[in-house]
């Protein structure tokens, strides 16, 4: 044996395990012969002698490399790769096709029907061996990449399924539906957004003549605000309230979140609404840190923010914190809402905003808090264009019949 | 015309890296195939068929490649650009070159199977 064929084994010797290469050409001298050279260079070889018979095999043993005469009868090389490239599952194949040394102008016509290198038939055997080479690493590099990708899937799929469960768990922290104390009923809608967010609410009775009730927003996406917001809902519960305070103060109480709550090592903050109201005096109660989804919209139909400036949560550990003060009438409705509802952005960037909210909680007013409420998050969705938002959109409804 | 013009046994046989078995089965094969893939290429010139001229004469031009044999392989190349350009008129004179290099060839491969030299 020459030396030359000790250097094309040597050469092979570099793949780690065989790579296999198919030839499809319908002349059967010229194919043995390449075939012999393919074989010689220690490669794992299937032939076609015909394009239909060489896409057949290409889809069933998925060779590495596929090296394509042009002319061929049934089906030339040019039509096989743009077969490969149109097929999903094999389209990714590397592709070499034979060309005629005096027809340059095949190299475009080749490459735009989906070849990924040439080698003319009358090439030497050191360019046969160079381009099939190439041919071969960059198979195995795109191997490597589907791969990775095939990984990132499943990755990404498990992740889904994380977030999906944190979102479970958020939505289990809502309070069951119905009247919360005598003579008042409330109603509710929470719609996530696509990322998981930190938006919560809940409503309770703090004692046998008292609710509170309150909305809190942990900024940012993903698992991290939802446990967040878990831990801050906890935290404001009633019983757990009751260590710190016997009244239900809502200033006391947002003082008392404040110092637990501090900015997190990564900025990571809340907002918060509370409210307290007491049904001896008819008055509601309420203070705000950075939170202004809040309203009364009043039998008599005028709709009034419960809102005042205040830093959100954490930013300052002794801040104090005023509370306001309104009467309560019969019939009013108190609306705590995430600002995703009010900022809902229209395609063209555009907010909702808090003039067409308040129109249209205007024109639900008759309607039952229970209609009124989804009508309101119809109409944000309408604006957005999409029952998705970028943001949680979380509205709480309580409805006074004193 | 000796066998030797028709086509260069030292080229061909390192275009196999030397493996004699291995061109003993071309020549083999080509002996059976080529007078097929003549009369194939004679009918299409015959008929006026120019794609079907350069198909056939684009296949036994692959083949002589194999061989080693310039005149044969110049002549075929040639009837193939007929072919592909659409312009017949000449083509069955070039056939008539292709067939005639073409015999020599295959005598020529005749005689060295008979031979017998497998090295």
């Amino acid at each position: 044996m020459s030396t030359a064929n000790t250097d094309t084994a040597s050469k092979a010797a570099a793949f780690s395990t065989t790579a296999t290469v198919l030839l499809v050409d319908d002349e059967p001298v010229s194919r043995l012969s390449m075939v012999a050279r393919l074989k010689r260079m220690g490669l794992r070889v299937l032939e076609a002698s015909n394009g239909k018979e060489g896409l057949a095999i290409l889809r069933r043993e998925r060779p590495d490399l596929t090296i394509l005469d042009w002319v061929m009868p049934e089906m030339d090389g040019p039509t096989v790769c743009e077969q490969v490239r149109q097929d999903p599952d094999i389209h990714s194949s590397q592709l070499i096709l034979m060309t005629s040394h005096d027809q340059p102008e095949q190299i475009a016509e080749g490459l735009a029907r989906g070849a990924d290198d040439f080698l003319s038939k009358s090439a030497s055997k050191q360019e046969i061996l160079a381009r099939v080479q190439s041919g071969l690493r960059a198979a195995s590099l795109v191997r490597n990449i589907e791969s990775t990708r095939d990984q990132l899937r499943i990755k990404q799929a498990e992740l889904e399924g994380e977030l999906q469960s944190a979102a479970s768990y958020v939505r289990s922290l809502l309070p069951a539906a119905g009247p919360v104390a005598p003579g008042i009923h409330m109603s509710w809608t929470y719609r996530p957004s696509l990322a998981l967010g930190g938006d919560l609410f809940n409503c309770s009775s703090w004692d046998e003549h008292s609710i509170t009730f309150y909305i809190l927003d942990a900024s940012g996406h993903g698992v991290s605000p939802a446990l967040r917001a878990a831990s801050l809902s906890t935290f404001l519960r009633a019983d757990n309230l009751r260590h710190y305070m016997d009244d239900s103060d809502p200033a006391r109480m947002m003082a008392e979140a404040n110092r637990q709550y501090p900015l997190t090592e990564d900025g990571s903050y809340f907002t918060l609404w509370i409210g307290s109201f007491d049904r001896r005096t008819g008055q509601l109660r309420y203070t705000t840190a950075g939170h202004g989804g809040a309203l009364i919209h009043r039998q008599n139909e005028t709709v009034e923010w419960l809102t005042h400036s205040q830093l959100p949560l954490g930013f300052e550990s002794d801040t104090q914190y005023k509370s306001s003060a309104i009467q309560v009438t019969d019939g009013d409705r108190v609306i705590l809402m995430s600002d995703g509802i009010y900022e809902a952005p229209a395609s063209t960037g555009e907010l909702w905003g808090t003039t067409r909210l308040e129109a249209t909680l205007m024109a639900h007013r008759s309607a039952p808090l229970g209609e009124a409420l989804p009508a309101l998050m119809a109409e944000a969705e309408r604006w957005n264009g999409s029952s998705v938002f970028p943001d949680d959109a979380a509205l709480l409804g309580l409805e006074f019949r004193l | 015309m000796s066998a030797a013009d028709a086509f260069n046994l030292a080229e061909a046989l390192a275009h196999v890296d030397e493996d004699a078995e291995l061109f003993l089965t071309l020549a083999e094969v080509f002996v059976e195939q080529a007078p097929v893939d003549m009369a194939a290429t004679q009918a299409a010139v015959d008929a006026g068929d120019a794609e079907a001229v350069s198909r056939a004469a684009h296949r036994l031009k692959g083949a002589i490649m194999q061989f080693s044999a310039p005149r044969a392989y110049e002549a075929a190349k040639e009837l193939e650009a007929l072919g592909r350009a659409g312009t017949l008129d000449r083509a069955a004179s070039v056939c008539g070159n292709v067939d005639r290099e073409l015999q020599q060839l295959l005598a020529a491969l005749r005689a060295y199977i008979e031979s017998g030299s497998a090295a």
